[in-house]
């Protein structure tokens, strides 16, 4: 076996696992939503559609666990991509806000769009 | 900086050949795609289920045609990679099957395949059910 060595302070142990317990989170609710969207509902996709998929509390919190995990895990991704390419100091800093930034402002707007939908 | 050697069949940057390195370059590069298509995923989605059932009803019209049908593939086919690759990748965090690596690469390969042919065929039946 290789050896390889590896900087093991650019991540943060906590984000690392994060990374991984919101990977296992996508693998069940993304099969769910991919299978729902794309091989079950093909072709009869519409609001009333979606409407009546989000009458259910099941799929309310499959989709809310996915606008987490799933923004967690792409920018925190990205995060990790671009950690590889010369961010450090305050750099990371500035891109671990900004990253941060971008996902609650994209969750508040996932949010906001589903509540129609939640609410009536 | 803490610098530590450890076994790994991981491969990181800066290690440069085999499977292992083209098991890590396409989930890096399939993880940047999706990363992205994430981002375009709710605005879009949001954007128009905010502006009302109309507008909604529309962007499906848009995004069942054909063309999108075939991106929505392509878009599958990272999304299976990632998703598979990282069970993989998962194992190996666990201890699990490092040595097998290679092997294991294979066998992400074949089950991505697989599941890709079942949502092709789902996919491309549509698109012929819509032209009759």
């Amino acid at each position: 076996m290789r050896q390889e060595t590896v900087r093991l302070d650019t991540g943060g142990m906590w984000l690392w696992l994060l990374q991984r317990v919101t990977a296992v989170v996508l693998l069940l609710g993304l099969a769910a939503h991919v299978i729902a969207t794309h091989a079950l509902n093909l072709g009869d996709l519409s609001y009333d559609n979606v409407a009546g998929r989000l009458a259910s509390g099941f799929f309310v919190a499959v989709d809310f666990s996915l606008l987490a995990a799933g923004l967690f895990h792409g920018l925190n991704g990205l995060r990790m991509v671009l950690l590889d390419y010369g961010f450090t100091g305050r750099a990371k800093t500035f891109l671990s806000w900004a990253l941060l930034l971008v996902g609650l402002a994209l969750f508040a707007y996932g949010t906001w769009a589903l509540w129609p939908w939640l609410t009536s | 900086m803490s610098v530590k050697n450890r076994e790994t069949a991981n491969v990181g940057a800066g290690l440069w050949k085999g499977a292992g390195m083209w098991a890590w370059l396409f989930h890096r590069v399939s993880g940047v795609v999706l990363a992205l298509y994430l981002v375009a995923h709710i605005w879009v989605i949001s954007t128009a289920a905010a502006a009302g059932a109309d507008d909604f009803d529309a962007m499906f019209k848009t995004l069942e045609s054909p063309l999108f049908i075939v991106l929505d593939l392509a878009l599958l086919a990272a999304v299976v990679y990632h998703a598979i690759n990282g069970i993989r990748v998962i194992l190996f965090d666990l201890g699990v099957a490092i040595r097998q690596q290679k092997a294991l690469w294979w066998v992400v390969i074949g089950a991505s395949v697989a599941v890709m042919a079942v949502f092709a065929v789902i996919s491309f039946s549509y698109i012929a059910s819509q032209g009759s």
